[in-house]
Formats: C-alpha cells, structure tokens, sequence
C-alpha cells in the first residue's frame, strides 16, 4: 500500500513538475518502462528536470541491443540515453554504438568507484543472480551454505530450478567443483574449461525440475513451493521473505551483475545526457532512495550509510555480501555467448 | 440425435469452465490484499483495484490499449474484407499467392516484424507514434480476416450477388445488399480477435511507442520480476463488465421473449 | 476488374507494415554483404535446431487438431440454439479473451503446479499420495495453448455453419435420411470449409508462439519463435532471419496443401451431388 500511495504522490507531483518545467530541451531515456520508471521519474527525472530545466522522455524499451543495431542501419538515432544489461552493454560497447564519457565532469568530486566508470558507460545499478533457499525444506538442522551443496541432491533432497541460458550457471558449476570464484573466467576461457562445467552440468541436470526463462518464475516456484532450491534474481526474493515465505538468500556464488546507462553515439544531446547520467550516479542519499524502493542499488560512495542496515544487507553490494559473490564478466560474455549458447541449446535438448 | 441434445449443452458447460478457469483461479487473488500471485488468498480487500483506478499510468495505458485496439480492428476488418472480395471466390495461383503474403504475418515472429517496422518508421520519420502502431496491428490482424471473412466469402451463394447486378444494382449497392449481410458474423468475430491481438501485443508496442506505455507494456516490466495482481485486477474487471453488460441483455431478452409469448 | 483493385488498400497495408520491414531485417541478416546460406546450414546442420523445429510442428499440429475435436462439436451446438440465445454462447467462449496472455499462462502455474489446486484436491479426496508432476510437461503446454486457441476455432467454424442452409437438413430429414446420416451427407460436408479454416488459424498462430511453452514447458518444449527472439536479442539477424524463413516456407507451404486437398475434397463433394 504504501508503495502505491508513494507512486501515487510521484505521478501527481511529477504532473505538476511537467507543468511547471519549461523546456530546457528533452532528454530521452531508454528505459524499462511500467513500476520502475514510475520510481526512477519520482527518484530522479522530475528534480532532474527542476533542478536543469530538461525535460526526461521516459521510453520503455526491450531488445535495446537489436534497437541500437536497428538504428544504425535506419541512419538515425532516437534515443539519447539508454540502459543496457551486461550483454547489450558488450554488444553495443564492441560494436562502437556508444559515446565515450567524460567522468571529469560528470563526477569531479570522485564520489563514485572507477569500477562504476567506464570509458563509455557508468554502472547505475547492481544485481545478483543468486542462490534462494526454501528453509522449510531444507533437511532437520541442516543448512544450504553453497553452490557444492546444491548440487549435494542427496544430503539436500528437495526440487531445483536453473536459468535456462549458459550465463551464471557455467560459472555456478565451476565453483561447485572448487574453483575460487575469483579464477572462474580464467578457467572459463579454456575449452577445458567449459568441458568441466557441462561436465558439472550434467551431474545436476536429472535433478533439475525446471529451466526458467523468466524472472518471475523463480519467484512464484518458490512462492507455490513448486521447488525447494533455485537460482534467482536478488531483488524480489527479499520482498518475498517479507510476505512471510519462509525463504532466504545464500549469497556465496552468487554473480553479482551491472545494469549500465550509457550515450548512444550520434545523439545530439551528449551534454544533457552526461548530466543526467551523474545526476543519477552521485548522489548518495537519491541513491539510497531509489535502492530502498527497489533493490538495485547503484555504486556511489557512503551509499549503505543512508540505508538502514536490515533493508542493506539484502543488497548484493552490501559490504557483507560482496565478498562472496563474483562479478559476471559482461565482456567475456559478449564475446562468448553465441558458441556457448549454442552448445548449451544442444546440450538442454539432450 | 435426442442423446446428442443432452450431452452437448454438458460438453459446452465443461468447456466453458475450461476457458474460464484462468480467469476463476484469479478473480479471488485479485481482490486480496497480498502481494504475489498466492492461491487461496489470506486476505481480502481492494488493495488491487485501487491501485488501479488511483493510477493515471494504469489508466491512460488502458485508454490508450482499447484505442489503439479498436482503431487497428476496424482498420483490419475493412482493408481485410476489400481483400477477401479482390482473391474472389475461385482459388487460383495469384489468389493462393496473394492469400499467402495476407497470411504471413501470423507466422513471422513479432520481434522481427516489430524491427523491421521500427527501422523504417525512423526512415519515415514515424516512430513512436500511435497511428503506426494501429497499422502496425491492423497488418497483424489482416489474417484473421482474410482467413475468416474468406472462408465465409466463398460459402455465400453468388447467385444472389449476380441477380442483384442483372436487376440493375450497382456493384457496391450489389455487394452491400446481397453479400454483405451475410458476411456479417465472419467479419464480426475475425474483428473481435483482430482487437484482441492489438490488445495483447507487446513487442511491436514497445518498438514503436516506448514513450507512451499500452496496457501491456506498462504489465511486462512488473512481471518480469514479480506477478503483482493488478495485472489479475484488470483482467477481472473487464470480465466482469462485459459479462454484467451481456448478461443483462440477455435476461432482458428472455423476459421479452416471455413477455411475447404470453 | 473492378473487383481487382479492392486488393489495392490490403496490399498497400501488407507492403509498407510487414513485406518492407520484414525484407530490410531479412536483407540485413542474411546479405553480408552477398548473399550468405550460412545460416540455413546452421540451421540444417545443428541437431538442436531441427529437433526445435519438429517440436514446433508437433505441438502446432497437436493444438489445431485438439481444438478441432473440441471446438466443433461446440460451435454446433451454439448454432442449432434459436438465433437470439446464440450471441450470449458466443460471448461465454470469446470473453476469457480479455485476460492477457501471459496472466492466464501464470494462471495455470497456480493450478498444475505440485502444490496447485489439482493436486491438493486430488491429494485431498485421496486419489493419489503423492503430486503429480503436470507442470513444466508437454501436457501442460497443449493445456495452456489450447485454452487460448479454442476460442478461434469456436469462432470461424460457427460463422460457417451458420450459413448453412438449415432447410436442406430439414429436407434430408423429410426424404428420409436418419438423423446420423443428414448430419454427415449434408451438415458436414457444408461446415467443413469453416473447420478446416479454423484448423489451420490454430496451425499457424501455434507455429509463431512462445510464450506457454516457455513458461510452463519441460526443458524440451522449445518453440522456433522463442529461438528466434533469442537471437535477436543477442543481435544476430542472419541466424533470426534464416529460421523466420524456414519457419514462414514450411507453414506456408502446409496451409497451400492443407487448402489444396480440402478444395478438392470440397469440390469433389460438390460434383458428387
């Protein structure tokens, strides 16, 4: 409830802040549209837009690598702003789609990480794919600590799920087998390499009840208690431990993953978008506000001190956390992805 | 014949419930107030539908769905049925051809329909634009018509066209009086499922309206990461108003048909 | 010829909203920059890929015929109902339609699953002990689809049967024709134009389809569409392009045979009388 009447509040004030804003120039920004954009024009685009006078398009998109693609061969760029995942982030940072920044203007106070700041996008958001445990399942006395015990399917009976798609869960197996997550692309990138996480794959696959493909499933499986044990996407999982589903996050393994906002090259409006990119990058208390609404909390420092410390260790970078997970490489995924999605494709239909 | 009269109206029944049941399994998750997709329900409240009608998102994405939907439907139906005539009664190889080109947007993944629409409508300087949207559906609509207004096009006797003409009716006066009556349910119902592609498209909505959200554009996001009841209080709540308004016709119906036949 | 050029405003649609567009990612994809069959190989060569494409014939076929077998005997019956009862029975049928695909798809997690609603009432009268697995199966993929394609053939099936003469039923009836046999010497054959058609909408909307199988199919319920909109996102229209084009040929070239022997079979009915 009061969720919606914050929403509510944002949309009523964010009517008044249009009305009021008297165009400065219109940025447009490429987004995911529905609950989350509602959150980020509250959050962001409207005092964006009555602290610069520029106005935020707001555009709810998908496929934005194929989109940035089909704007190259169209001869015409649309968006100004856009946010990529970690694979449409490699695909249009290889193929040259985006614009380089300028992080000596957009962040001269160094409030942010170099690890936020790349040469042609910044990381405004973090998630995790991690490992989520029914706890009314688990045998008496007994608790699911890592990767290696999921696959233990005879010391931890019980349903499984994984992702249908080779990112995360090659990674996963190669930890479950004793590789430090810190090696897991060294040894990823040899033919060995992935030989031993199919191998690894192969041992849980008769156990595995389903494949998901969607973020929701995962969620609602362990909601219905469909499945005891999954891979699952941190964010909705704490939601769910607050319903009252006796549920929790293991965050040992888990891949803690980047959502980046990046200009899209041949877009007129380099300056605006830099503005709204470290508007949105470095403050820590918007930061904290956005994190503390939805669960994807951004890089900027100090951000866990405006966080209270029960909502702030159910984040993946929350100091306790972001020890145990590893970071998925979005490059090395880039460039692999299509022989290793290949091979999975013909190894799921085994 | 007599033990046919009593076991289809049970087999309508049954398969009635089986259409139905989706929407029974949500009705009670729509009006409680938890907040995932949980059956049966702990608590019950409105929780779901205020959030709605309070939501000027939700509630011009809805205007914006039914408009787009109506306009693509009607936009479907007409060119779909000048069509039907154009193929004519007798199939041949431009007609089967023809036919086949009609049909091909039922096939073809939206996704590359919605890129290559997307590619050109930038050319066009037509991108994110509710027009292009509605031809856009109308285009993946055509099929239903085309199949369904033909399949009944070639059914009508052509007799009754052709006397029209001898006693000195015009072709359109011709068509309208003699062919168009009882083309009527066909191009009704390939309507009614032409509006109801446009109103559950997503991915060619998203490629060319992304600054102004459809009903299901605004949902996908959500659901994604979680299943909020909205979306179940939505469905609920069209049901239930197209079925109170149905209904009620058809009781004032019965009541007349009594009245007149006492 | 006048006739002719009411071709004119459908052609226009489907050139500029579909056969352009479609051509310009087809071009894209598959010319790098002369024309490559790289990825029809691919396709052809893979197992995995020919093992989706089968999948997708089957499931497709298997929904048209199921819904055939469903969906006519009920359009029969609405249309044998007097006229003004007809509209309401329709309604019923057509009205689960405003329920959003994907919903009615999660809908159906909430029933099938091991602690769904059928199996905890199974469990509950006592019929079985232990759940039964009915999601994530092939089952549960012909449930899902065929609840949202039923509707479709209900339809385009009644339409037709209701141009149907009822007086020649009648009149077999008078001549002296049972009951069974008026309804396969004359109703059958009469409403068989509609049936087939409406088989064959099922076939190719199934054909083009992802959503249910990829949200409660097994690991093996692949469809081609949930392929193809994987490459796409992984940027790969030459791979996306290749396999939209074997699934179009073999869809079209089934509906151009599917068509072709039901005309026959029609007009051979026809000569017949």
């Amino acid at each position: 409830m009061k969720l919606t009447k914050t929403l509510t509040a944002f949309t009523l004030g964010a009517t008044m802040a249009a009305s009021a804003a008297f165009a400065e120039g219109t940025l447009t920004y490429a987004g995911s549209g529905g609950g989350l954009a509602q959150v980020m024009k509250g959050v962001f685009d409207d005092p964006f837009t009555a602290e610069t006078g520029i106005a935020v398009n707001a555009l709810a998109t998908s496929d934005r690598a194929s989109a940035l693609k089909a704007m190259q061969v169209a001869g015409k760029v649309t968006w100004d702003v856009t946010e990529l995942n970690p694979i449409e982030y490699a695909t249009a940072s290889l193929s040259g789609w985006l614009a380089p920044l300028d992080w000596s203007v957009m962040d001269p106070n160094n409030a942010l990480p170099d690890d936020a700041k790349l040469a042609d996008a910044g990381i405004a958001a973090t998630f995790s794919t991690v490992m989520a445990v029914r706890t009314d399942k688990l045998p008496e006395g007994k608790q699911m600590t890592s990767w290696a015990d999921f696959w233990n399917v005879e010391g931890f009976p019980g349903g499984r799920a994984l992702q249908n798609q080779p990112i995360d869960n090659l990674e996963f197996a190669l930890i479950a087998d004793g590789v430090a997550p810190a090696d897991v692309y060294t040894v990823l990138a040899t033919e060995e390499g992935q030989d031993r996480a199919f191998a690894k794959l192969d041992e849980i696959k008769p156990h595995i009840a389903v494949w998901w493909t969607a973020g929701a499933q995962p969620v609602q499986m362990l909601s219905d208690g469909e499945v005891a044990y999954t891979s699952a996407w941190n964010g909705r999982i704490a939601k769910l431990a607050a319903e009252g589903v006796p549920v929790t996050i293991n965050w040992n393994g888990g891949g803690i993953k980047a959502s980046y906002v990046a200009i899209v090259k041949g877009s007129e409006n380099v300056e605006a978008g830099q503005k709204y990119i470290s508007f949105m990058m470095t403050s820590p208390e918007r930061a904290a506000q956005f994190a503390s609404m939805v669960p994807y909390p951004g890089m900027v420092k100090g951000l866990y001190d405006h966080i209270p410390a029960e909502k702030g260790t159910m984040m993946p970078t929350h100091p306790n956390n972001v020890g145990d997970q590893f970071v998925t490489n979005a490059l090395f995924w880039g460039k692999n992805l299509g022989p290793l999605k290949e091979r999975w494709e013909d190894w799921i239909l085994e | 014949m007599r033990d046919r009269n009593f076991l289809l109206p049970v087999f309508y029944l049954l398969v009635v419930l089986f259409l139905f049941f989706p929407i029974l399994i949500v009705v009670p998750i729509s009006f409680s107030n938890g907040r995932f997709l949980s059956f049966p329900p702990e608590e019950f409240g409105l929780r779901w539908y205020r959030a709605y009608f309070s939501d000027p998102v939700w509630m011009s994405a809805t205007f914006r769905s039914l408009r787009v939907a109506l306009g693509a439907s009607i936009l479907a139906t007409f060119v779909g049925t000048l069509s039907v005539v154009g193929l004519g009664r007798r199939r041949t190889k431009t007609s089967g051809f023809l036919t086949a080109i009609f049909v091909a947007p039922a096939i073809v993944p939206n996704i590359i329909v919605a890129l290559g629409v997307f590619i050109f409508a930038i050319r066009l300087g037509v991108s994110d634009n509710e027009f292009t949207l509605v031809c856009a559906h109308a285009a993946i609509g055509l099929p239903f018509v085309v199949l369904m207004v033909g399949s009944a096009y070639r059914q009508i006797d052509p007799t009754l066209e052709r006397a029209a003409r001898i006693m000195g009716a015009g072709p359109v006066r011709a068509f309208l009086t003699a062919t168009l009556p009882p083309l009527t349910p066909a191009i009704l119902s390939a309507g009614i499922f032409a509006f109801f592609v446009s109103f559950d498209e997503l991915i060619i909505s998203l490629f060319l309206m992304s600054s102004a959200e459809t009903l299901p554009m605004r949902t996908w996001n959500d659901l994604r990461f979680e299943i909020n009841p909205t979306i179940a209080a939505v469905s609920v709540f069209f049901v239930l108003v197209t079925t109170v308004a149905m209904s009620s016709t058809e009781l004032l119906r019965r009541r007349a048909e009594k009245k007149n036949a006492a | 010829m006048s006739k002719r050029l009411t071709l004119l405003p459908g052609i226009a649609l489907i050139l500029i909203l579909f056969l352009i567009p479609v051509g310009i990612v087809f071009q894209q994809g598959l010319f790098d920059p002369a024309f490559t069959i790289e990825h029809f190989t691919r396709f052809a060569t893979r197992g995995a890929y020919m093992r989706i494409f089968w999948n997708t014939l089957q499931v497709s076929a298997v929904v048209a015929l199921a819904c055939l077998l469903i969906g006519y005997p009920i359009a029969y019956f609405i249309v044998r109902q007097p006229t003004a009862r007809r509209p309401f029975l329709m309604f019923l049928v057509l009205v689960p339609m405003w329920m959003s695909i994907l919903a009615r798809t999660y809908a159906w997690m909430v029933v099938l699953g091991k602690e769904g609603i059928i199996n905890q009432t199974l469990i509950a009268l006592g019929i079985i002990d232990t759940p039964i697995q009915m999601l994530f199966t092939t089952g549960a993929v012909y449930v899902g689809m065929v609840q949202i394609m039923l509707p479709i053939l209900i339809v385009t099936c009644f339409s037709s049967m209701t141009e149907i003469d009822q007086s020649l039923l009648r009149a077999a009836r008078i001549m002296g024709a049972s009951p069974r046999k008026a309804f396969r010497e004359v109703f059958l054959p009469l409403s068989a134009e509609g049936a087939i058609t409406g088989t064959l909408i099922v076939f190719i909307l199934s054909m083009g389809f992802f959503i249910v199988p990829a949200l409660i199919g097994g690991r093996k319920d692949t469809m081609m569409a949930n392929v193809i909109s994987g490459q796409v996102s992984q940027t790969n229209w030459g791979f996306a392009a290749a396999l939209a084009i074997v699934l179009l040929a073999a869809t079209l070239l089934i509906l151009t045979l599917v068509r072709g022997a039901s005309a026959k079979l029609v007009h051979h009915h026809e000569e017949a009388h």
